[in-house]
């Protein structure tokens, strides 16, 4: 399913997947050349979800090259030279399976799901494509022009990707996430293909990567196919790491933007830390006590009781690399204003900081992620996903811990982590105003 | 999944970049033209006393359940003054109760994990579950309240309908959205295809309490209701727990309301909507046939041939080869009342006249020309073989048990797909092109573009 909905579940965080309960045992296993491989069982269907990971992502960009992560995961699928041209979605279609890939700030994937005995396909052309790209100047000077076509729908058209872009930017002075994922216009327009090139040879290797595939096979005989195929790459040197840290924040930061529009967004969002943190877990808490069904706290309170805002929430990004930003958002209603939108969210901060969440919410939100969890273990692409994303953070093993240092949060940790990262004086605000 | 783990997180959506992105409408199409594998019943189907359709679907593997009913009250049977009712009326299910208001209903689901909604589409009203086994009980008792006896507190209607009549204003936002209601208006004249679903902030605003509880009463009913259980319970155990609960529900005295399928559209039109945008959206749009007719199946291979995927002959010219667009789409939707075949870009404002002659050289290539063998096979495995993907969670099970019930295909419909698309040729294909793919028969919409 190539649709924005699964791949927005990707991006899930309390995306659970409890292995411990009902999964097979995943074979772990790093190839010679270091490239990572998880394998796990599942024989429910007779599918495989193929998942290839690169620990690459908008984060690793120079300025001036924003979006060339983006750029090259588009022609990852334009051929080498034994798969020309069209070849690799034309053999995935042909054996009945779907693929797709996305790009985050941290990361790039590429999956296929497809029926299991169709692996050895998979595997070769994964294989082919992480080391043998053609990376031709006809290629990249067409899809150049796709991806523009893209950044206009997501970007230029869309006011919510809009303003996210402003809001980011204001955010971080100095670490890359603060460039938009898809690219400046002006960069996408200018990146040659000679750093195109530089760029798949940095990060496209066994080394930086992680493989991870769930479905209807046996491991064992599975890893000795992708030891054969993938094996045979040769290691690289590692990646240059991201060595920008962002500084702390000194006062308020506001942008103000009109475009065609109907109505306003407002987006508030502050620094915060991330997994390496055990303040991770009360944020995560706080994110789904915030924004998890009708009954979470601003869909409550702002939606439905002061029937101020359409939508209102917040997130918090658990996976992220580098320390990134909690996000609030609100879209007032038809005569309501931004900045009587604006106010409520930042009184929700307050009332956040002086009283300690109820226990009926706190528990709601440990029993939302702890059935979440199950429900993952329904669809093996999701399963192989929450593989991957703890993987790249430090251990997939990690995923068993995740749950219990959720389920030990208390509300004053949540108190604490409210008063500790949403000073007032340290919020970037971003406010979209709509012009006809 | 849907609800779930999704997370109110659209507004976030682009913090990340995907290299496809595919039109909702795409996956209702290819859903429904489902082909199966196994010989196996996909689900047990019995006709409760009451005249309920019961339809189980076993998943032992995980401890969870989901449950999907379907009743015939779809936007369908909105009166043409009362444009919204059904989709106005399923929003308010859950906001009271007999025995919960809203938000206690809101607080007991959430508080085991589960989610329940509810809403209308064109053809029918849903209801939705999903809890962990082990809150069954729960779940169900509150799934029948919610279709049984809701209250239509009118608090929660006023405020149900301010929200629609925000989310209709910030939808003419969307381009895409603009034009596939514009669409729609010009492929079904005066059939309720061509209106919206939502319906429009006028009609909405007319709404009243009294619309909302006819229309449930008259048209929430057992005897035109589907209720399907899929996961971890057998057969039996569903039975009991949706008899216990759906038994003594009964059908009203008057019979149920009747659709008529569209009639034929009038003559092809042209609407351009301007927008300051840099993008323009181009949506080409026509009456076909669904899946009761034998030429939907090369129908459905043509489609796939023309625009269905990646290597598809309008993605391999407007996309791979032109860089004219990031999302180029042809797909059948088919309805229970009728059916559209589309075909849809989005590009920069300066292309559009290119992107328009792609379309029309590829849609009379179709009808001139049979496709190549290697199209027709690469159309066929695709149909055929992606088929377990598409049933690989509960959810997904659900939905496509509710449509074929739905829709009349009957259970062994996955099956007959699979062998109706083995046996399609180049020449029906043509043949079916021929009919419909004659450019001159398209209804055209262009979102976007100023006037020169």
């Amino acid at each position: 399913m190539r649709t924005l909905l699964v791949a927005a579940l990707l991006l899930v965080l309390v995306a659970g997947g409890a292995a411990a309960q009902s999964g097979e045992r995943v074979l772990a296993s790093t190839l010679d050349n270091g490239l990572r491989v998880l394998l796990q069982e599942d024989h429910r269907s007779p599918i495989v979800s193929f998942q290839m990971w690169y620990r690459v992502g908008s984060r690793n960009e120079a300025r001036g090259a924003t979006g060339i992560a983006h750029f090259l995961e588009h022609l990852m699928f334009k051929g080498t030279p034994t798969h020309g041209q069209g070849e690799f979605a034309r053999l995935v279609e042909q054996n009945g399976g779907q693929d797709n890939a996305f790009t985050s700030q941290d990361v790039t994937s590429y999956y296929v799901n497809i029926a299991a005995d169709r692996i050895d396909l998979v595997i070769d052309l994964e294989s082919d494509r992480m080391h043998n790209l053609r990376l031709d100047a006809k290629d990249i000077a067409s899809e150049r022009e796709v991806v523009i076509e893209e950044r206009r729908t997501r970007t230029e058209d869309d006011p919510g990707g809009f303003l996210g872009e402003e809001v980011s930017a204001i955010a971080f002075k100095s670490h890359p996430y603060g460039a938009p994922i898809i690219g400046f216009m002006e960069d996408i327009k200018r990146i040659t293909p000679e750093e195109i090139r530089a760029f798949y040879k940095t990060y496209y290797m066994p080394n930086n990567a992680v493989l991870v595939a769930v479905g209807d096979f046996k491991a064992p005989d599975v890893l000795a196919k992708i030891r054969a195929k993938f094996g045979r790459i040769p290691k690289g040197p590692p990646p240059p790491p991201v060595l920008a840290v962002e500084p702390p924040q000194n006062g308020e930061r506001r942008v103000v933007v009109g475009k065609q529009a109907q109505l306003p967004i407002v987006y508030v969002a502050y620094h915060v830390p991330n997994q390496k943190s055990p303040d991770a877990f009360p944020l995560e808490m706080l994110s789904t006590i915030l924004s998890e069904g009708r009954a979470s706290r601003l869909y409550k309170r702002l939606v439905y009781e002061r029937q101020l805002a359409l939508e209102a929430g917040g997130d918090y990004n658990y996976f992220a690399q580098d320390p990134n930003l909690f996000w609030f958002w609100g879209t007032p209603m038809p005569g309501q204003t931004p900045e009587a939108m604006e106010k409520a969210l930042l009184a929700e901060m307050e009332t956040l900081k002086k009283e300690p969440v109820t226990d009926e919410e706190l528990q709601r939100a440990k029993n939302q992620v702890e059935a979440t969890f199950v429900f993952q273990e329904d669809s093996v692409h999701r399963r192989a996903s929450l593989l991957a994303r703890f993987e790249l953070i430090g251990g997939y093993a990690d995923k068993d811990r995740f749950l219990e240092r959720l389920r030990a949060v208390t509300a004053a940790d949540v108190q604490r982590v409210a008063r500790a990262y949403f000073p007032d004086d340290k919020k970037n605000v971003g406010v979209l105003l709509p012009r006809p | 999944m849907r609800g779930r783990a999704v997370r109110f997180r659209k507004q976030l959506d682009w913090l990340m970049r995907l290299r496809r992105l595919s039109a909702g409408l795409v996956v209702l199409a290819v859903l429904l033209a489902l082909p199966a594998g196994a010989a196996k019943p996909i689900a047990h189907r019995e006709v409760l006393p009451n005249g309920i359709v019961l339809l189980v679907a076993e998943r032992p593997a995980v401890p969870i359940i989901v449950v999907r009913t379907f009743a015939h009250a779809g936007a369908v049977l909105d009166p043409p003054d009362r444009a919204g009712l059904a989709n106005l009326t399923g929003a308010l299910l859950t906001r009271g109760t007999a025995k919960h208001t809203g938000p206690e209903l809101d607080s007991a689901i959430e508080f085991v994990g589960g989610s329940l909604s509810a809403g209308a589409g064109r053809d029918g009203l849903s209801a939705s579950l999903a809890v962990l086994k082990k809150d069954l009980g729960l779940g169900l008792d509150l799934l029948a309240e919610v279709l049984l006896t809701p209250t239509f507190p009118p608090d929660e209607v006023k405020r149900k309908v301010a929200q629609i009549q925000a989310a209709i204003k910030r939808s003419e936002e969307d381009p895409g959205t603009v034009a596939n209601r514009a669409l729609a208006r010009l492929v079904f004249p005066n059939h309720p295809y061509g209106r919206p679903v939502e319906g429009t902030i006028e009609s909405v605003g007319k709404l009243t309490r009294d619309d909302v509880a006819r229309f449930h009463g008259a048209n929430v009913r057992p005897d035109t209701t589907i209720i399907t259980v899929v996961g971890a319970i057998t057969v039996d155990d569903a039975r009991r727990e949706v008899l216990a609960r759906f038994g003594g529900w009964k059908p009203p005295a008057e019979p149920s309301a009747s659709v008529p399928p569209a009639a034929a559209g009038g003559p092809p039109q042209s609407e351009t909507i301007e927008k300051d945008l840099t993008q323009a959206t181009i949506l080409l749009g026509r009456q076909a046939i669904r899946q009761t007719d034998p030429d939907y199946f090369p129908l459905a291979v043509a489609s796939y041939v023309l625009g269905g995927g990646s290597a598809s002959r309008l993605y391999s010219r407007v996309r791979e080869e032109g860089g004219l667009a990031y999302a180029v789409y042809a797909y059948v939707s088919p309805g229970k009342y009728g059916a559209s075949f589309n075909v849809s870009a989005q590009t920069r404002t300066a292309e559009i006249p290119k992107v328009l002659d792609i379309m029309r050289e590829e849609l009379v290539r179709m009808t001139r020309e049979p496709v190549t063998e290697r199209e027709l096979k690469l159309a066929k495995e695709y149909l055929i073989g992606s088929f377990p993907l598409r049933l690989d969670t509960s959810s997904k099970v659900a939905d496509f048990v509710v449509a074929i019930e739905e829709q009349g295909l009957g259970l062994d419909y996955a099956d007959r797909y699979k062998e109706r698309v083995a046996k399609v040729t180049a020449t029906d294909v043509q043949r079916v092109a021929a009919k419909f793919f004659a450019p001159d028969g398209f209804n055209r919409v262009v979102v976007g573009a100023p006037k020169p």
